[in-house]
């Protein structure tokens, strides 16, 4: 049985098939063959136009992944720049110092201490200390979640140096696991007195200076009286 | 660089650099989050976060930084958080004068590393003078 091979214009179609290789290697994911030819041949040329195909296909989704990781990645790059900026935001937070009552200031700690922010603390409540001439501070750790060795040192030295204007500071708000890290630790807390909510500190505070005005008033009964004799 | 011993079987959780005091905290937050993951309560979990904290403040004092590695191992029957920290500082000369209370080398109160020791159920310590100190300890429920 012989077989014979129906192709016409062979020569001007392979160059065909050439030129649209070369312009798909080129870039040009349009150029297709679309022979209107049938014969034994138009079968390769219809698979070339399909392989065409599947590549522009494999192309633009190559394209779409890439672009949607770079995306990706433009806003984890901003996510980043907007965590770093919150981080120097939140170590620029300086404590504020308020005078919440007559003779009261209370300073609210929230977060970590660290030597930078405790150097501010203290500058801002020893600074209202002597603008203020309140002698009662109330330290409010309830936002510090941990307290070691050299944040109990900071705060040491904070009450000594209140003490030293003239000052007694209260601390308030350790947690009872705080309160069991620092025995453990060994830090000797004795000479500071604390309290363990704000609310107690609060009305030990009120009761230290009901007792001062009382003190107060009996001084201005007994002067009077100095003079009269 | 000092190291122990690989005779505890442990998984790897973590590996961190301290170099600055934010690292201390992020890392000190990190330690809490596994300790929490690994079902241990308040106090357990403010005990080690405390322990590491001072551990990291040595280094970060005196070493200028080093590595953190975190791993889970079973130690004693326990399911233990191990925290090894590694530097290449100066070293420690006396070692038992530096586990005792109340001894500073620094500025500290002196309560750092025998403070650590107490709030965890294992402390071991290398130091050499003028290679570094590894310091490792474990804790469990």
């Amino acid at each position: 049985m012989s077989e014979s091979i129906n192709i016409t214009n062979i020569k001007d179609r392979i160059d065909r098939i050439e030129d649209i290789l070369a312009s798909v290697a080129a870039g040009d994911m349009e150029a297709r063959i679309q022979t209107e030819t049938e014969d034994d041949f138009s079968g390769i040329e219809a698979a070339i136009d399909l392989l065409i195909n599947d590549l522009t296909e494999e192309l633009r989704q190559r394209e779409k992944v890439q672009k949607e990781l770079e995306s990706k990645l433009e806003k984890i790059q901003e996510q980043q720049k907007t965590i770093l900026q919150q981080q120097e935001d939140l170590l620029e937070l300086s404590s504020p110092v308020s005078k919440v009552w007559d003779n009261i200031l209370i300073l609210p700690v929230i977060g970590t201490l660290d030597s930078q922010r405790t150097q501010v603390m203290m500058e801002n409540l020893l600074q209202k200390i002597v603008e203020t001439g309140c002698t009662i501070s109330i330290l409010d750790i309830t936002g510090v979640p941990t307290v070691d060795t050299q944040v109990a040192n900071h705060l040491l030295k904070t009450v000594t140096a209140a003490r030293l204007l003239g000052a007694e500071c209260i601390i308030s708000g350790i947690s009872p696991a705080i309160a069991q890290t620092i025995v453990h630790l060994g830090i000797d807390l004795s000479t500071i007195r604390t309290k363990a909510t704000l609310q107690d500190a609060m009305i030990f505070a009120m009761k230290q200076n009901k007792r001062d005005d009382e003190i107060r008033a009996l001084k201005n009964i007994v002067i009077p009286n100095e003079h009269a004799d | 660089m000092l190291e122990f011993g690989n005779e505890i079987k442990c998984e790897l959780l973590g590996k961190f650099i301290i170099e600055n005091e934010y690292d201390i905290v992020t890392v000190r937050q990190t330690i809490r989050q596994f300790a929490k993951d690994a079902g241990m309560g308040i106090v357990d979990q403010t005990r080690i976060t405390t322990a590491v904290s001072e551990l990291f403040r040595n280094m970060y004092n005196y070493a200028g930084g080093g590595e953190v590695l975190i791993e889970r191992g079973e130690v004693e029957n326990h399911n233990a958080l191990i925290v090894t920290c590694i530097d290449k500082g100066p070293g420690i000369e006396n070692l038992e004068l530096a586990m005792s209370d109340g001894f500073t080398s620094g500025m500290g109160m002196g309560y750092g590393l025998p403070g650590a020791k107490r709030l965890v159920d294992r402390f071991e310590i290398l130091s050499k003078v003028n290679e570094g100190t590894s310091v490792r300890i474990m804790k469990w429920k």
